[in-house]
């Protein structure tokens, strides 16, 4: 049994990869809370206005990279700059559709993405990342 | 009366003296009664040696023939005659060397009879400069045309008569007009004099589209420079032509390579995101058959687990078919091109391919392979493939024997994939490299489709090209070429 996160946040404008992960999520008991955005900027709305009453911290964000609008790699630039207490605990995971080896390339290369997988989130996939980078 | 001869005598005698020009005075009979300093120079002659000579001492022998002659007509009816008049002339030196001179004549009419003053000029350092020019011109690596300003055609190069098919002397002395086509030729000289009132020199590729017109009645395109010249004989222009259809035509192709590398760049996006957009449903489709799985398995008789589990199976069969076409798309893509060891990469294919090779008693045999420069992922790929159809498509009552072998060319390695399977009928052999093309059901031979159009574009990738030798129910062989040089 891993550790159960407090929070985990889904950033994917596909209702049905929400439904689904967020289903695995809660029956795999990772974490108390999920966040669900349905797209780069709601995402970063939210990471914003950490004053809101009931806002909870992410630990983990496992974002999509094509997006309507704002895209996937969009979010990671303004990410980059933002705000956030103890940012160096969350941590962020590239999941999508796409196994494009340009953009696995990509995201190596970006030093606050943790890693890259493709679509669907599985109870495997959780363990292995919360096993990996929440040690306590 | 006596007093003023002298004077006169004395008056001439200082102005031939002290003219730059050799001066020569002649007597009806042709011989020389003064000469001045210049012409001893010119000559090499001391004057005492010239004056009651004939002139002929003068002329180079050549011509001493005809001399006389031209000499009797002059006195006949004396006239100035200008200098460069008329044909090339040549002097002769005391030493018996001959240069090229011009000479004006003027008669000279005394109380002694009528003499003949000749002005000599050495014109060897014109000629020269002449016959350079004409060197120049003539070993251009273009057309050359000289043109005076009535358009008649007085110098061409050997490149000239290569462009437009005449020779020399069907050029010289005819009008420019003949070398443009019709539809310009009547606007032609109004375009050539209004170019002589204000002459200057208009580079290559200045303008408009220009055509010439060929013996042979062919037109070219061409480029021209016009440089203009001033000669004695009155201004003049240098053309200086190129034949520019075989660069159109390259132009042209290159436009065309330019435009299907845009439509590969196309097709490649368009690849990447049809595989993407079609992928999203079909994971929802199988995420939603798990979800009812888990959350209805209670409720579900085998006979409906059966039928998701049937859907399951399209679904993923539909997601390799899409990673297939992308990966298909990609092929070549980023990729370096290295040495790459075909023995051991075949070897490797084997090793890998172990578990089939035995579960089917496949029989394989590698012959001498050659290292080709190469992309190695893909030309790993490229025998994965053929070597697993060798295998596949073996008939059902006989083990599968299989060679891979190759043929060494002048240009190219020639290898061949040679199996003793079921065959494949002539009228397919386009069709099997098309993609996603099957011939026989998959419950028989299982399969995508795609393996044969990729290794028809990995060898493509190689500049080589494939081809199949096959009769039905006797066995086939791929042959594929990869150049020795390979062009990337």
């Amino acid at each position: 049994m891993t550790k159960k996160l407090n929070c985990i946040m889904l950033v994917d404008d596909n209702p049905d990869d929400n439904f689904f992960h967020q289903r695995v999520i809660k029956r795999n008991k990772s974490a108390d809370h999920v966040v669900v955005c349905q797209s780069a900027q709601e995402a970063i709305d939210y990471l914003k206005n950490q004053e809101l009453d009931g806002w909870i911290k992410p630990d983990m964000i496992f974002l999509d990279i094509n997006m309507p609008g704002m895209s996937g790699w969009e979010f990671l630039e303004v990410y980059e700059d933002l705000i956030l207490s103890d940012k160096n605990h969350v941590i962020v995971v590239m999941l999508t559709t796409s196994e494009n080896p340009d953009d696995i390339q990509k995201a190596d290369g970006i030093s606050h993405v943790a890693s890259y997988h493709a679509k669907p989130l599985s109870k495997e996939l959780l363990d292995e990342l919360i096993s990996k980078h929440f040690k306590d | 009366m006596k007093e003023k001869p002298i004077h006169s005598e004395l008056t001439f005698q200082l102005m031939i003296e002290s003219t730059p020009n050799a001066i020569v005075l002649i007597n009806k009979e042709g011989k020389i009664a003064y000469v001045n300093k210049p012409s001893e120079q010119l000559f090499g002659y001391d004057r005492t040696e010239l004056i009651g000579q004939l002139i002929e001492i003068l002329i180079p022998p050549r011509f001493h023939q005809n001399h006389p002659r031209f000499r009797d007509m002059f006195f006949s009816s004396p006239s100035v005659r200008s200098m460069g008049a008329g044909r090339d002339l040549y002097a002769l030196r005391k030493d018996g060397s001959e240069f090229p001179v011009e000479i004006g004549l003027n008669p000279l009419v005394t109380t002694e009879g009528t003499l003949v003053l000749a002005s000599i000029i050495d014109i060897t350092e014109r000629k020269k400069a002449e016959e350079r020019f004409k060197l120049v011109v003539e070993s251009a690596p273009n057309a050359m045309i000289l043109v005076n300003q009535d358009g008649i055609i007085t110098l061409v190069n050997a490149q000239t008569e290569r462009l437009f098919g005449f020779q020399k002397k069907e050029l010289i002395g005819n009008r420019l007009e003949m070398l443009i086509p019709n539809r310009f030729k009547e606007k032609h000289p109004d375009h050539r004099e209004s170019y002589f009132q204000a002459p200057s020199t208009r580079p290559m590729g200045a303008g408009r589209e220009l055509f010439g017109l060929r013996k042979d009645k062919k037109e070219v395109q061409i480029e021209i420079g016009l440089n203009p010249i001033t000669t004695d004989e009155g201004q003049m222009v240098l053309a200086s032509i190129i034949d520019i259809t075989e660069r159109k035509v390259q132009e042209s192709i290159r436009a065309k390579v330019k435009e299907m590398e845009n439509r590969n760049q196309e097709l490649e996006q368009f690849a990447y995101i049809a595989s993407h957009d079609l992928q999203e449903p079909l994971r929802t489709i199988s995420n939603f058959i798990t979800v009812i799985k888990e959350d209805c398995m209670d409720q579900l008789d085998s006979e409906a687990l059966g039928y998701l589990n049937t859907i399951g199976r399209a679904t993923d069969r539909m997601v390799i078919l899409v990673k297939a076409l992308l990966e298909y798309s990609r092929l070549g893509v980023g990729r370096q091109v290295a040495e790459v060891d075909c023995e051991q990469l075949v070897a490797t294919v084997v090793s890998d391919l172990n578990n089939l090779i035995k579960e089917t008693g496949t029989q394989i045999e590698i012959g001498s392979l050659p290292i080709v420069k190469g992309y190695d992922v893909e030309l790993r790929q490229l025998f994965q493939n053929l070597i697993t159809n060798a295998i596949k498509f073996r008939k059902k009552n006989q083990l599968a024997q299989v060679r891979v072998m190759c043929k060494v060319t002048e240009s190219a390695y020639e290898f061949s994939i040679v199996d003793n399977g079921i065959g494949i009928s002539k009228k397919n052999f386009d069709r099997v490299f098309y993609i996603f093309q099957r011939l026989n059901p998959a419950n028989t031979y299982e399969g995508h489709g795609i393996g044969l159009a990729y290794c028809k574009k990995i060898v493509e990738l190689h500049n080589g090209r494939i081809w199949i030798e096959s009769e039905e129910r006797q066995g086939t062989t791929f042959n594929f070429t990869i150049p020795k040089i390979t062009h990337d």
